[in-house]
């Protein structure tokens, strides 16, 4: 019971919504945040559970039902975790479809019960598809190790870089080129390879990402006391933070900030990403298209490219979808104006960080559609591909 | 000690004279009643009683035993006065809420008659502080006409689970219902907030439930910003009752025990919510 509520707890430094997904393999609870640019899933096995009946009452076409519930409802019910473990003996969760209700009901001490009604929108699945299997740098630690790393930072602090090279892996706080230097403080730490229980490096990268989004999921992880694995190639790719064991899997996949030296690379969404350049010889994937997603993800244009969002259109071959662009700052999703172009534009010159882009796509859109799209999202059916 | 030297001399003219050798006996169980400004002030020989009301659909009273003070002298059957219930606990509690172990504030309260203020010596350490509050015309406290020969059901808790349950209580609902059955649910509060329901099921053979005399059905809605002043004595208290009437009307008995152990009781009154009820 304390699990789940600290796994709610952590998906809440995430988003304002909060999608519940009963599958056959487990329940999955995720979020994201509103700049789609983390993403969070903890899938939790059927053995977590006491009892887990998914596919209970008249199941729909699609087997199960896929919830979205708003956090600030959610949360209260999981506020004050000592006093859960201390007086919840159980908590039933159940899903009502003709009131559109999912229930918690809490059985506690001296035989009181405590029933929450609360109501959510049916909604499409919400995945991202990160193939981790396919970066080229993997890091595993203890959550302790890096709970330790990310506590010298203020808790301000917004977002921090990793670089990562054969020899030594470096962690910073990122601070904006323009902003006052002299009041920030710099800090740095720097660790050996030797201090990971696995480390690999395929290619040479600085990745600077979120901290704050990423610290409710370190703090369940280390409380629940599990190795972290951390996924990322590239600067501008995402990166990944994984754990699992036999009745929980837990994921986070946040953004990156595209290296601002990468400008001036060429823009066609068919060229090789700057590390396959960096690193020379990194192969990276790219020209296997029309397989399964994973390919795709990796196929993310580098530099100050509009970026096509997938978000709530129904893309289609020849039409123009929404474009998004993505400016520094995490917190700011534009529309502008034009169409997604081609080739050869370039966004302002402030550093970008490309959206992990996220559609609430239908269960019948096959998800190898659109090799313009360089998504994450993948189709509910496709849980198997892209797994986290 | 010092007060009742001080004032010695010019007890003739106080138709009401009560001393606490310590003050909180008096000011925390006030601060259960504060949500509104006034309060009415009815003192009889067996001791104080304060009532504070709101929109007429609200009483909350505060009774204070005889017992309970070091000394309590009235010299009339009945004395009377109105008074700003925050400038009381402002100087009830001048000395402020330090609560080093063994140093206590004494108070003397004394009251002269019909248009004189409240007098209060207030003493800590042998700094003494005297205070005057204006009184006003007492105005009648509403009598809600509940009666024990009218009550259906009845039920008395222990604090503690109730407790958990206030502090947890959606307060996007605009009301809190009571439901109180025989059968099942028992004893259930409910809310109906934005997001959704909530309700709290008590089982008659709880261990928390000390009395159950439920007759009927009864489920009353309340309002909850009208119930929600009553967690702060739900706070201090460690037992709770609860009883409705025939007509719907909720009365809640607090038993709470002060710093050395003595019993006061808090009630609320409240008149249940007139709008239409719906069924969720």
């Amino acid at each position: 019971m304390p699990v789940f509520g600290k796994a709610i707890h952590a998906l809440a430094r995430i988003g304002d919504e909060l999608w519940l997904d009963p599958m056959v393999k487990g329940l999955a609870v995720r979020s994201v945040n509103s700049a789609h640019s983390a993403y969070a899933c903890f899938c939790f096995s059927p053995l977590f559970f006491q009892r887990y009946c998914p596919n209970t009452g008249p199941a729909g076409a699609c087997g199960t039902v896929k919830c979205k519930l708003v956090m600030k409802s959610l949360l209260p019910l999981f506020r004050c975790l000592a006093t859960i473990e201390r007086n919840v003996d159980c908590c039933q969760i159940s899903i009502n479809l003709p009131d559109n209700r999912v229930i918690f009901q809490f059985h506690c001490r001296h035989g009181i019960t405590k029933t929450h009604n609360l109501g959510f929108q049916e909604s499409e699945a919400l995945q991202a598809v990160f193939s981790s299997h396919l970066c080229p740098n993997v890091l595993k630690a203890q959550a302790r190790l890096l709970g330790d790393m990310v506590m010298h930072f203020p808790v301000s602090q917004e977002e921090i870089t990793l670089s990562m090279s054969p020899l030594r892996v470096n962690l910073k706080n990122y601070y904006e080129e323009d902003k006052d230097r002299i009041k920030a403080m710099h800090t740095k730490m720097s660790l050996d390879p030797s201090e990971f229980d696995y480390f690999q490096v395929g290619v040479d990268s600085d990745i600077t990402f979120c901290l704050k989004e990423l610290r409710g999921f370190l703090s369940f992880a280390e409380s629940y006391g599990l190795p972290v694995s951390v996924h990322f190639g590239a600067a501008g790719k995402p990166v990944s933070f994984s754990m699992e064991d036999m009745v929980l899997e837990a994921n986070v996949v946040l953004a990156t900030l595209v290296d601002p030296e990468s400008k001036t690379l060429s823009q066609a969404t068919d060229v090789p990403p700057p590390a396959a350049l960096r690193c020379g010889g990194v192969g990276e994937p790219m020209e296997k298209d029309g397989d399964a997603a994973p390919p795709q993800a990796q196929r993310f244009p580098s530099g100050n490219e509009l970026v096509v969002s997938s978000q709530g259109s129904p893309v289609t071959g020849g039409a123009a979808p929404p474009c998004v662009t993505r400016t520094e700052g995490f917190d700011r999703l534009r529309t502008p104006p034009q169409a997604h172009a081609g080739p050869g534009i370039t966004a302002p010159d402030s550093s970008e960080v490309h959206s992990l882009l996220f559609g609430a796509m239908s269960c019948e859109q096959g998800f190898g559609r659109s090799s313009v799209l360089p998504s994450l999202v993948c189709s509910s059916d496709t849980e198997d591909d892209g797994r986290l | 000690m010092l007060l009742s030297t001080h004032s010695q001399t010019v007890d003739d003219n106080y138709v009401l004279v009560a001393s606490l050798d310590n003050v909180r006996n008096l000011s925390n169980i006030l601060k259960a009643i504060t949500f509104k400004d006034h309060a009415i002030f009815n003192a009889t020989p067996n001791g104080l009683k304060v009532t504070v009301e709101d929109s007429k659909c609200l009483q909350a009273n505060a009774f204070i035993q005889a017992e309970i003070f070091q000394e309590f002298t009235i010299k009339e059957d009945s004395v009377g006065f109105q008074i700003n219930l925050t400038v009381l606990l402002d100087c009830l509690t001048i000395f402020g809420g330090s609560t080093v172990a063994g140093v206590t504030t004494a108070l003397r309260m004394c009251y002269n008659g019909y248009g004189y203020p409240l007098t209060l010596f207030l003493e800590e350490g042998g700094v003494v502080t005297v205070c005057k509050i204006n009184t006003q015309e007492p105005e009648e406290p509403i009598d809600f006409e509940f009666c024990s020969t009218n009550v259906t059901n009845k039920v008395i808790l222990q604090s503690e689970s109730l407790k958990e349950a206030f502090s947890e209580l959606d307060m996007t609902s605009e009301v809190l219902q009571i439901t109180m059955s025989p059968s099942q649910p028992y004893f259930r509060l409910s809310t109906f907030g934005n997001s959704g329901n909530a309700h709290y099921d008590y089982p008659k053979d709880s261990d928390m439930m000390e009395l159950f005399q439920c007759s009927k059905t009864q489920t009353n809605r309340y309002r909850m910003s009208l119930l929600k002043p009553s967690t702060k004595a739900l706070a201090l208290s460690c037992k709770v009752s609860v009883r409705t009437d025939s007509r719907g009307f909720l009365s809640l008995q607090y038993l709470v025990r002060n710093d050395d152990g003595q019993i006061c009781f808090v009630e609320y009154y409240c008149c249940p919510d007139e709008e239409a009820e719906e069924e969720y």
